[in-house]
């Protein structure tokens, strides 16, 4: 399951608040350009294992490797740098308050980019319209809907061209309409830049149509409960408990 | 994503026999060059590609930007993975009309920081403030100017009228008080002597330094503690940048500039209320001024100024400290206020104390 071409890996990590650990013996492997969701009920750790994956939070154990890089080991610049060639969506979009959406997703660019004031406006303009935000470019994050603040955030965790995008519910709070056209922006950044997704999500069906592999977290063992790819996760199969989990947001 | 960039990216444009804008591009498209800009006319317009030898947003961002208004566009023969991000906007911006449902919104509980450790987390912020600022000076720190310019305005320029009145009737207070003793000696021109030492070498740092406790350390601490329950902190993380050389730096570095400035300007507000009292019956207007230049030396005013610089560190400091360990909850936001102010007046006091000692010893 290790390879070294992955682009993220994690052997043995727990995960946790404090010393509290909420799930342990986490194995995973992407390769680039694939699209990982991760599912599980409320408050299975699902935000918390985004976190310490992409690195913003320090694991209770185990290793992860992003980018190549060992997380654990990686000193504050190299660490730096591994966030900044990734992109992040929070659960609650984490939009900077004081700034327009524009601002929010012109900030990064002005910080990191040498381009002129003029193209990274155009840029920051360019990211709202893919996620459909052309018209609230102006708005404070406070004059906006959850939806559209999500969307934002989406927008600003592109906003660099990364590598590997964390989306923590990205659909949450989405009309079904732009729900569908997410997934479709989803996998065109794959398909165009070979961008590597990992996302959490509770839609099945926009699972089934974007992600190439599902992990689920079961609370009861505290660690994976199943493994693969969506579709065989439809299918009463070798993890009963999954099968069940899957079928039943599908009709619920 | 690294790719070896070849050539730089351009466009050109010609018309066609039927007045549709021909626009050829071509080169390496990145982000952090230049793009070529290009003026179209009419309405129709034809995007094809010469040389296209990598693109990241920087391209579908500039035909996005370029060709808004055109109301036919043909880009069929560009690649089929830069047409479908180029659809990809343009049909997010026309039918995003519809409107969302409001999203949950994020519950924060108190989940409690861990009370234990303060002191060491203390030093630690000291401790990445001191290398964030080292960072800065060799140009390798990420250190939002903008925040450092309004700071210099909300925490200093618009500290000016209450440094002013409290500056003044602090003057005025001890010239009052110093009277009713020098009275009783007869050296009552002294009382220019008196309220001219104690607010350059003391009360004027201390008091701006109160000052700045009780309208900056607050104003920081909530301001970073907020963030920090909006998750923007984490989001500042997020993005590869340091939240305390992004967010402290400016602001510490703005109150240890504004600071002295304010304590300077409180230090002859003060000498000029000292004088109202004064002159109201013991003293001459011309008195009170050559007594008060008299008894101020270089040396003291060297000492006001040291401490004002120490002072407005401290302020600062306090604020962003007890705002970037704020409890994430309503509540936290609040404590993070009151203990900036209290931690700030404490550190002042003590380190007034600290500085009494010192400056006796070097005999300043
Ligand atoms: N900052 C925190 N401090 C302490 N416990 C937390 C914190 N954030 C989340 N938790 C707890 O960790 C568990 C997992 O939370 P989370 O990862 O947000 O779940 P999910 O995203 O799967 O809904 C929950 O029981 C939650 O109460
Ligand atoms: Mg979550």
């Amino acid at each position: 399951m290790n390879d070294t071409s992955d682009i993220l890996t994690c052997t043995g990590l727990a995960i946790g608040h404090g010393k509290t650990v909420i799930m342990d013996r986490l194995n995973l492997s992407l390769a680039p350009g694939k699209i990982l969701a991760i599912v599980g009920p409320s408050g299975c750790g699902k935000s918390t294992l985004m976190r310490a994956l992409g690195g913003l939070d320090e694991p209770l154990g185990g290793k992860t490797t992003l980018m190549g890089v060992d997380l654990a080991a990686a000193d504050g610049q190299q660490r730096q740098d591994i966030l900044r060639q990734s992109g992040f969506l929070f659960q609650g979009a984490a939009l900077f308050s004081s700034l327009t959406l524009r601002e929010n997703i012109e900030m990064p660019m002005r910080e990191f980019l040498k381009a002129p004031r003029k193209d990274i406006r155009q840029l920051a303009e360019y990211k709202l319209a893919l996620v459909g935000l052309a018209d609230a470019m102006d708005k404070l994050p406070s004059e906006i809907s959850g939806g559209m603040a999500k969307r934002a955030g989406i927008a600003r965790a592109m906003a660099l061209d990364p590598a590997v995008i964390f989306l923590d519910e990205p659909s949450a709070g989405l009309d079904p309409l732009s729900s569908g056209r997410l997934d479709e922006l989803i996998l065109r950044l794959r398909e165009a830049y070979g961008t590597t997704i990992i996302l959490v999500s509770h839609e099945i069906p926009s699972i089934l149509r974007t992600a190439d592999f599902c992990v689920y977290l079961d609370p009861d063992t505290g660690t994976i409960g199943g493994y693969g790819p969506p579709k065989g996760f439809l299918q009463a199969g070798n993890s009963p408990k999954v099968h069940a989990f899957f079928t039943q947001a599908r009709f619920d | 994503m690294s790719h070896a960039p070849t050539g730089l990216p351009f466009a050109r444009t010609e018309v066609l026999a039927d007045g549709t804008a021909l626009v050829t591009i071509g080169g390496a498209w990145e982000l952090n060059q230049p793009l070529p800009s290009i003026v179209i006319k009419g309405d129709r317009a034809k995007v094809v590609a010469e040389g296209l030898t990598d693109f990241d947003s920087s391209l579908p961002a500039w035909l996005y930007d370029n060709f808004k208004n055109i109301r036919q566009l043909d880009i069929s023969t560009l690649p089929v993975r830069l047409q479908s991000l180029v659809q990809m906007a343009e049909k997010a911006s026309s039918d995003h009309a519809q409107s969302d449902h409001a999203g949950l919104l994020e519950t924060f509980g108190s989940w409690g920081v861990e009370s234990g450790g303060s002191w060491a987390r203390a030093f630690d912020h000291i401790g990445h403030t001191a290398l964030g600022f080292l960072k800065m000076l060799v140009g390798r720190a990420k250190v939002n100017w903008g925040d450092f310019k309004l700071q210099l305005q909300t925490s200093g320029v618009d500290a000016l009228p209450i440094v002013a009145l409290l500056g003044f009737l602090t003057g005025l207070i001890m010239a009052y008080v110093g009277l009713i003793q020098l009275r009783q000696v007869g050296a009552t021109v002294y009382v220019a002597n008196l309220v001219s030492l104690a607010m350059t070498r003391e009360m004027g740092a201390l008091m701006t330094g109160i000052i700045a406790c009780g309208r900056t350390s607050t104003a920081y601490a909530s301001q970073l503690g907020s963030m920090n329950v909006s998750q923007e902190t984490d989001a500042l993380r997020a993005l590869g940048i340091n939240p305390i050389e992004y967010l402290a730096l400016p602001r510490i570095l703005a109150v240890t500039l504004m600071v002295p400035l304010l304590a300077v300007f409180a230090t002859f507000i003060g000498i000029f209320g000292g004088m109202i009292v004064a002159c109201a019956g013991d003293l001459s207007i011309e008195q009170y001024l050559t007594q008060a230049i008299r008894a101020i030396s270089f040396k003291s005013f060297l000492v006001g100024f040291i401490k004002s610089i120490a002072f407005g560190f401290i302020a600062a400091w306090a604020g962003c400290y007890r705002g970037s360990v704020a409890k994430r909850s309503a509540l936290g936001v609040g404590e993070a206020a009151t203990s900036a102010a209290v931690l700030g007046i404490t550190f002042i006091v003590i380190f007034d104390a600290i500085f009494a000692v010192i400056f006796n010893l070097f005999d300043l």
